[in-house]
């Protein structure tokens, strides 16, 4: 089922789909969101703060709106 | 010897949070200087390196993932590396991948590859890529992209030691190009601006394209060709952009399958660290607990030596006036210069400290982390995750504030946060608050809550609410099309380096002496020149009666009474006094009268300078520093009509004046300089005046 990166659940690892329209998709492709790759939700700040996801060997911080950019399939 | 040759030029270019720094700081060394670039608040970082004989100017590029124009780091990198300044102009760019980021750190190579850039790589912290069961096959990347690898830790002696090797022996190369970028962009159209800019490289014209409509150092008419051109052919930049991102990180990703070996991948990481210092209320409660040793430690360490500049500055003072014969000079040098430059130098403790700490947090990576756990709160209020810096830092001092404030990438963010800052509640107005709180707070004890502390935790709270309440307005008010995000690196967590850290104190120490100083310096001596001077034949006769006094002076108490006596008078009637007396009638509904006026715009320099001023006017001899003094003193004053005047209301007024009112030219001065103008320190000062005035006068009428 494809979701966006916000709806994954702690501690779930999804695959990256498409990165949805917008003027944010040229910053979120090259810090390596792309098609393909796999990301896990490590952290959620709490009250819908950022998420930190895994991305190869780092963790990167998005808020939930840029992470509702990512569509992804969970694993 | 004067060599002949020119000093040859490097650039280092990389990612944030590579070393990149690190490796500057290290091959420079105490030889750095620290400049601006022209349009942008980026600092240009410049040092020489000296190695077997040869000297090498080496230029820090900010960090950055692209060439994409996304901030004001990326286009001073575009500009430096596109050589749109000769003087400028690298002849070699050494960029820092971090190991375990390839693809990210390839990137931006390739794009440096393409601008036909004389390149080599460095893959830092070769190490961590060790511990994270990662090896990497360096000759299939050299196979792949043509250029020098050098696969090493900058950390480690033996690192740099290769590094300073391979800048000496400048094997550095230039490849072709690695994408080719008529793939996306029409050759007619990467020809014509190649011609009209007289570019041989077809990436740099597409780059041409890209930042000459932002990028301010462009002439308006190119600017404009650039627009009529691209309307021209209808051509979707954006669509282009990410066309060769796409084929861009397609190219690498077989690179890197190809270098990258991963040894048994660890099944089931633990999160360490992140466990506890991300943990939804663990994390908040130990980034209160930093805050709080932060701020114990600067002002128990910071205040020692302060007071011995502030000891120094007052000796010296008095030292030159004794030497030189008395007269204009004299006093200017004594009264007006060397308190200005004391003025300055009192905050190197503070700033210093602050950002040593704050190199710290930055440099173990716990600040992104701190990031993380405040944007959500921020945000409501038009203030990014990373304005918690700044805002914990105005605690202590505004200036360091607002220094740190550029790290924020948005425009609007950075404006308000800047405009917010110097409203917390720092160092200086402490002063203040304690010798009015003395005076109508009674020292009692209701429920284990002290009332004089309950008042100034109140006035800190004050602070706090003006901070949000400004902010939230200016949300409302400034426009901006620029998209707020937050996309940031948790970097894994290592221990500070402290030659890094101590290198911050003194580089920002000395940005601030050098830029803010020269304004508080000129501040200081027209202050100095408006309460020495009044009219000349008023200002004789107090002098004359004075010493006819002093003549018949019969004791040395008498004496220093009569001294006191005289400079009061003296101030009252010099062009300061004047002054506080023409803003009598204004001030008059917030409950002052002109002695204090004379004291408010006195303390314009420095929120401090009021205590100073009123035992000045109020002729108060023996140790001005003594609050205890003071106090008797102002409690003793009273109004024509047998009211105090230091009475609660008065008094409470007055410090929520304070609380509110700018008061202090080294910030104004700050942001002069981080905002490149005077529009917004002007906006800043008459808006916290009124803000001040206006709830202060809120203040009396209800008091009184």
């Amino acid at each position: 089922m494809l979701k966006t990166a916000d709806q994954i659940p702690v501690t779930q690892t999804a695959v990256i789909k498409e990165i949805i329209d917008s003027p944010l998709k040229i910053n979120l492709m090259e810090l390596g969101f792309l098609p393909g790759k796999e990301i896990t939700l490590k952290f959620s700040a709490p009250m819908g703060g950022p998420m930190a996801f895994k991305l190869d060997e780092t963790i990167l911080a998005l808020r939930k709106n840029e992470a509702s950019l990512i569509e992804v399939q969970l694993l | 010897m004067i060599s002949i040759t020119k000093t040859p030029k490097i650039a280092i270019i990389g990612n944030p949070n590579v070393g990149k720094s690190t490796i500057f700081n290290q091959l420079t060394g105490l030889n750095q200087k620290i400049g601006n670039y022209p349009g942008v608040t980026v600092d240009k970082k410049v040092g020489t390196m000296s190695y077997q004989g040869s000297t090498y100017e080496i230029i820090d590029l900010p960090g950055t993932y692209s060439l994409y124009p996304n901030s004001e780091d990326e286009v001073i990198a575009h500009r430096v590396l596109n050589q749109l300044s000769e003087t400028e102009k690298p002849e070699y760019v050494l960029m820092v991948i971090n190991s375990s980021q390839l693809s990210r750190g390839l990137f931006l190579a390739t794009q440096l590859i393409d601008l036909g850039l004389n390149l080599a790589i460095v893959l830092n912290m070769a190490d961590l890529a060790t511990k994270r069961n990662i090896s990497i096959r360096t000759f299939e990347i050299f196979k792949a992209l043509g250029v020098p690898i050098l696969s090493t830790d900058a950390r480690g002696e033996k690192g740099l030691d290769q590094i300073r090797e391979l800048i000496h022996t400048r094997n550095f190369s230039k490849k072709g190009s690695f994408l080719a970028i008529e793939e996306v962009v029409p050759i007619t159209l990467l020809e014509e601006v190649k011609r009209k800019f007289n570019m041989s490289n077809n990436y740099q014209a597409y780059q041409m394209l890209r930042f000459g409509r932002i990028d301010k150092v462009i002439a308006q008419a190119d600017r404009d060709w650039i627009k009529s051109k691209l309307e021209e052919i209808n051509f979707d930049l954006a669509a282009a952009q990410l066309e060769e991102t796409k084929i861009r990180y397609r190219k690498i990703t077989k690179i890197v399958d190809l270098a990258v070996v991963k040894e048994s991948q660890p099944k089931n990481e633990k999160s360490g660290l992140d466990g506890i210092f991300l943990h939804p209320v663990l994390g908040y409660v130990i980034f209160a607990a930093i805050l709080l040793i932060m701020f114990q430690a600067i002002f128990a360490w910071a205040s020692v030596p302060m007071d011995l500049i502030d000891g120094f500055f007052a000796e010296l003072s008095g030292k030159v006036s004794d030497l030189l014969p008395s007269g204009p000079i004299s006093s200017l040098i004594s009264e007006g210069i060397i308190p200005g430059i004391g003025g300055v130098v009192i905050f190197i403790p503070q700033i210093a400290m602050l950002f040593g700490f704050l190199a710290i947090l930055e440099d173990t990576g716990y600040m992104s982390r701190v990031v993380f756990l405040m944007d959500r709160w921020m945000r409501p209020f038009g203030l990014h995750g990373k304005s918690v810096v700044p805002l914990v830092s105005g605690v202590a001092c505004a200036i360091p504030g607002v220094m740190a404030a550029r790290n924020i990438g948005n425009w609007k963010e950075k404006i308000i946060t800047i405009m917010v800052t110097p409203l917390m509640s720092c160092s200086a107005r402490l002063p203040v608050y304690v010798i009015l709180i003395g005076l109508v707070v009674p020292n009692k004890t209701i429920a284990f809550v002290n009332l004089q502390a309950l008042t100034l935790l109140g006035l800190y709270f004050l602070g706090i609410i003006g901070v949000l309440g400004t902010a939230f307005l200016l949300k409302n008010i400034l426009k901006t099309t620029e998209k707020s995000f937050l996309m940031v690196e948790l970097p894994s967590y290592r221990s500070p380096r402290w030659w890094d850290v101590i290198l911050t104190m003194y580089n920002k120490s000395r940005t601030f002496v050098m830029e803010a100083g020269k304004v508080i310096l000129a501040i200081s001596v027209i202050l100095w020149v408006l309460a020495l001077y009044g009219p000349p034949s008023r200002m004789d006769e107090i002098r004359t009666a004075g010493e006819q006094k002093l003549a018949l002076a019969t004791s040395p108490e008498m004496e220093d009474q009569i001294h006191a006596e005289t400079s009061s008078l003296l101030l009252e009637n010099s062009f300061i006094g004047i002054m506080g007396r023409g803003i009598e009638p204004v001030i008059r509904p917030l409950g002052y009268d002109w002695k204090i006026g004379i004291a408010l715009i006195a303390s314009f320099a420095a929120r401090e300078v009021f205590v100073s001023t009123i035992a000045t006017i109020y002729s108060i001899g023996g140790d001005p520093e003594d609050d205890l003094t003071i106090r008797q003193k102002l409690d003793q004053q009273i109004r024509p009509d047998g009211e105090k005047v230091y009475n609660t209301a008065t008094a409470f007024s007055l410090m929520i004046f304070y609380a509110f009112a700018m008061q202090c030219m080294s910030t104004l001065a700050v942001v002069y300089r981080e905002t490149k103008g005077w529009k917004w320190p002007l906006i800043q000062t008459v808006y916290m005046t009124a803000l001040a005035y206006l709830s202060a006068l809120l203040v009396y009428q209800i008091l009184s």
